[in-house]
């Protein structure tokens, strides 16, 4: 055997510098670097809602009624019961940010397991849970979502256990789909050699592999989710009032868009700037992995 | 860049014949602004009229992209930066995308790798190859589908009419690429590029089609450029080589010279690596070339081989570029020291210790494993079942390599799943340890079973988890197995075992993609031996490794075995790597053993027909040597679903003596003790053929 040496440091240490995923390396995509932003901007305003915002939320200032437009006291102006619309959004924030990525980081640990079942466990479990994702993702979403609150009534958890079951199906295929290829892989031939259960072979050795189309999964998701939620309040299945939640808002303000638009254009717009971010923020994220 | 014309190919005095193509001085450049790797600095190289040249080089040299110079494919961030490419009086880096492609498929065709990729999967092998005459000479339909079948009857496929009809999913990859040859020379190009045209193919597949390309060379007048990393090839098909070597021509000689005569030291270590037939692991320990081949933007200063040279002199050829010399009229060389270095005889020493004699610890017996294809079909009659393993029966013996030969479709991996659990057996038995394993899958196996019997994969990019630091599997191997208990004692033999596969310690927490193919391969054979095995299944361990990688890791391999006393089966199709490595080889065809018996029993007379074929369509690196005597099959490997109920090799054997071949399944000949071939032929009909391997 001759004495050689296989270290190439330099060769290695190019090749590290290639990696996907670095910690910082999201700043390397203009996209999501700006989708991220809108979305931190939103978090901060969210967080220091207390502090910031001019008015408690369901304060309502009857000066202001006459003329609810936007004016120095009120910078977004106030609805028809003189409620400042501003606070009342920053408020609103904590609503969506919150129950937005609770639900999704719900539907994601159920529609994993699902995909992991699916993948791995052959073909009986496979075909049961696959055909129940059918019958799920066959029904229209916004008819799933309302006969399940109409039902259960609106309130948080319910709002959370409806966007689980309309949306864990989805991901399981995702999962189902990566774990179907990422099964023939002989590292996972060598884990069963060594003895390792079905389990440690699914959490340990699979799933970190799909990590990557999830993250960006998880990202259009809560987008998606933060829609719901506003759908949910637009045809008054959302949270139960005086609560604010942007969706409601629009609803309330419906009646009086011909003459004070403002009224539901502030909250759409909070709505679409939040998704935008979302959206921005997976699509930057799929560049940076096809990369 | 230096402005200093270094003599290139093209000064060298011509032997005869015109330059077909002549490329000087040629700079090709990936990517843009600060991202520019330079993937040729400057490669001149001329092929005549009717010439058949040959570039070799490991993957990653530049050969590749040369090749997609001449065609003008560099695609969208790849750019010929200087230099010129002369065609036919052309400068094709000059010529307009028009005209490039006027000359493509007229004048320059090129056959790749992957047959499959080259076919449009949605027409039919007729209609596709048609559109080149319509489109190239403006034929009608018919005569376009005439000359579509002339041509496919000059490359040998059975049956064109129907042929035509097909497509390209319904023809096997041997066919597949007959076809693409058949459309490259349909225009009747003057230039043929053909880049590892037989990489994917079966051996007995690869050594037809080589003979067709020789036999169509001579018929179409056509000049080869081809490309490969197989030295053996090369020999086999070339009139002149070039070396390339990190973007640069290192050597270039007619094929003779170059193999009698290699004077760049990378040529000599490129040729010590290649197993030969001639001898084995105790006659000669493959040599290697240590250290790895230099990325494009770390190429060293002076001579790009430096790094990794034995005989580098520090201050002579690491200051200026090294210039492509003549070492005679025709042999060019990129070395600073090349008349002073003396070529140095392979190492023919050998490390190798002979194990005694042992008792078998593994007994395969009559063991089948049959799969059903379309069960899930409502109709019964659709049912068809794939006998991948039939009858098996051998046995090995501790601290022996068993040796399982044999092409694609042949059942070898099948057996591995078998054997590891992976898979479990229609019937028959695998008595391991006092114990039948055959039916029991891995889960169901013991403990100590499973720590025992381990395996190292084919793949070096799918052996390892993405997800994981590469010791990872290691530590999880020891800690299941629980030959090491306690956090210092694991990490102890992590460390040790890092050691005995020669990578740095230091390597232990990097992840899979910082490593090169072959230190993937060294990990995947410290986590096989991890939990101190007594059988180990190598299944094609260095099948995806350069050669000069794979020398390496072979001896690796071996050294392990032999001081561990491991049983090893080593599942392979390389016939001069199964040579060297093995002690005892098993022949597979279609499921069946053919042929079973000590290596220098399979090696040499009485063969079974179809080891006759494998061993004669090995390439040998050495033309100086010349054939041994040629047995080619005819046809492809058919697939293994409902197989012949007589012999398996029936519908390919040269020597088939008639009917009783296709009903009757062949009786054992019992050659000598260790010795067996399943043939119809008398044995000693058998006995008489002589040696298809040429002498020494």
């Amino acid at each position: 055997m001759s004495s050689e040496s296989v270290i190439d440091a330099p060769a290695t240490e190019i090749r590290a510098s290639r990696r996907r995923f670095r910690r910082w390396g999201i700043l390397r995509s203009t996209t999501a670097t700006v989708g991220l932003a809108i979305i931190l901007i939103w978090v901060v305003l969210a967080v220091l809602a207390p502090v910031i915002s001019p008015y408690p939320p369901n304060e309502q200032d009857y000066l202001a009624m006459a003329d609810p437009t936007p004016s120095w006291g009120h910078w977004l102006g106030t609805d028809n019961l003189g409620r400042d619309i501003l606070s009342r959004l920053l408020w609103g924030a904590r609503t969506v940010l919150t129950v937005a990525p609770l639900s999704v980081t719900v539907a994601m640990i159920v529609g994993i397991t699902m995909g992991l079942l699916a993948g791995y466990c052959g073909p009986i479990v496979d075909a049961v849970i696959s055909r129940i994702s059918d019958i799920v993702l066959s029904f229209p979403i916004i008819v799933l979502y309302v006969i399940l609150i109409a039902n259960l009534g609106p309130s948080i958890l319910n709002i959370i256990v409806a966007t689980t079951v309309a949306s864990a199906p989805g991901i399981g295929r995702i999962v189902r789909g990566l774990v179907l290829e990422l099964r023939t892989q002989e590292y996972v031939a060598a884990a069963k050699l060594r003895g390792e259960s079905a389990l440690y072979i699914m959490l340990v050795e699979l799933l970190p592999n799909c990590r990557g189309p999830l993250i960006v999964d998880a990202a259009l998701r809560i987008g998606y989710t933060t829609i719901t939620i506003g759908l949910l309040g637009f045809i008054g299945l959302g949270l139960p009032p005086p609560n604010p939640d942007w969706g409601g808002m629009a609803k309330d303000a419906t009646a009086m868009i011909s003459v004070w638009p403002h009224m539901a254009m502030f909250p759409c717009l909070a709505i679409v700037s939040l998704v935008l971010g979302f959206n921005l923020l997976a699509d930057g994220l799929k560049d940076l992995a096809d990369r | 860049m230096t402005t200093v014309i270094f003599p290139s190919a093209s000064n060298a005095p011509m032997a005869g014949g015109e330059a077909l193509i002549e490329i000087r001085n040629l700079r090709v450049e990936y990517g843009a602004g600060d991202h520019r790797i330079v993937a040729i600095p400057d490669l001149s190289l001329t092929i005549r009229r009717g010439e058949s040249y040959g570039l070799v080089g490991e993957s990653g040299c530049g050969k590749t992209t040369a090749a997609m110079a001449i065609m003008g494919y560099l695609g969208r961030n790849g750019f010929a930066t200087r230099g010129s490419i002369q065609f036919e009086g052309e400068d094709l880096l000059l010529a307009t995308p028009a005209r490039l492609a006027r000359i493509r498929g007229k004048r320059i065709a090129m056959v790749y790798q992957e047959p499959s990729a080259s076919l449009n999967p949605t027409m039919t092998i007729g209609r596709q190859l048609a559109e080149v005459p319509e489109l190239h000479d403006g034929l009608s339909r018919a005569a376009a589908t005439q000359r579509v079948l002339d041509v496919l009857a000059d490359v040998r496929m059975p049956d064109p009419e129907q042929v035509v009809r097909r497509f390209p999913h319904q023809l096997s990859g041997g066919q597949q690429q007959r076809v693409v040859i058949a459309m490259a020379l349909l225009a009747h190009p003057a230039l043929l590029l053909l880049d590892e045209p037989t990489t994917g193919l079966d051996v007995t597949v690869e050594a037809a089609v080589l003979d067709l390309i020789g036999l169509l060379r001579e018929k179409y007048e056509t000049s080869l450029l081809y490309i490969s990393h197989n030295l053996g090839l090369i020999a086999t098909t070339c009139d002149r080589v070039g070396i390339m070597y990190s973007g640069e021509m290192v050597e270039e000689a007619p094929v003779i010279d170059l193999f009698r005569k290699p004077t760049h030291p990378y040529t000599r270590g490129l040729l010590d690596c290649i197993p030969d037939l001639a001898s084995d692991k105790r006659t000669r320990t493959l040599s290697s070339i240590p250290g790895q081949f230099p990325l494009p933007h770390e190429r060293p200063s002076g001579c790009v081989f430096g790094p990794r040279c034995g005989d580098f002199v520090p201050g002579r050829c690491d200051q200026h570029p090294v210039p492509l010399e003549p070492a005679t009229q025709s042999h060019l060389v990129r070395c600073l020291r090349w008349s002073e270095i003396e070529p140095k005889p392979a190492v023919r020493v050998s490390t190798y210790v002979e194990p005694e004699a042992m008792a078998p610890i593994l007994d395969i017996d009559r063991l089948s494993k049959s799969y059903e294809l379309g069960g899930m079909s409502w109709s019964r009659n659709s049912v068809s079942t794939v006998k991948a393993n039939e009858d098996l029966s051998f046995s090995v013996r501790q601290g022996e390599i068993l040796a399982v030969v044999g092409e694609s479709g042949c059942g070898k991996s099948t057996f591995a799943k078998v054997l590891t659990g992976l898979e479990t057996a229609t019937s028959g038995g695998i008595f391991f340890a006092n114990q039948d394993i055959a039916r029991r899958a891995v889960h169901q196996r013991s403990q100590e079973v499973k720590r025992a019997i381990q395996m190292i994969f084919q793949n070096p990019d799918s052996t390892l988890n993405p997800s994981h630091a590469v010791d990872f599997s290691i530590r999880r191997s020891i800690t299941k197995s629980g030959v090491r208990k306690g956090a210092a004692a694991i990490a102890g033999r992590v460390a040790e075992l890092f050691d005995l596969v020669r990578l740095p310690r230091q390597f232990q927490k990097r992840r899979p993609d910082q490593l090169s193919g072959g230190q993937k391969q060294r990990i995947a054979i410290a986590r096989a031996f991890a939990s101190e095995p007594r059988l180990i299944i190598a299944d094609e361990p260095v099948s995806a490794l350069d050669v000069s990688v794979q020398a390496a890791v072979i001896t690796l391999l071996l050294d392990l075995q032999a001081r561990d006393k491991t049983t090893m089966i080593f599942i392979s199709h390389d016939l001069a790597l199964v040579r060297h490595v093995a002690d005892r080889v098993v022949v597979m065809y279609l499921g069946r053993v053919m042929e079973q018996g000590r290596v220098e029993e399979i090696f040499s007379p009485p063969y079974h027909p179809y080891t006759e074929a494998l061993l004669s369509a090995i390439p040998i690196p050495d033309p100086t040597k010349g054939r041994g005597r040629r047995v080619r099959l005819t046809g492809d490997i058919p697939s293994p679903v409902n197989p012949p109920a007589g012999c398996r090799f029936t519908g390919r054997c040269p020597r088939k003596l008639g009917e009783i071949c296709d009903s009757v399944p062949p009786p054992e000949h019992k050659v000598s003790s260790t010795h067996t071939i399943a043939c119809h032929l008398p044995l000693d009909q058998l006995v008489e053929v002589t040696s298809v391997i040429a002498a020494e």
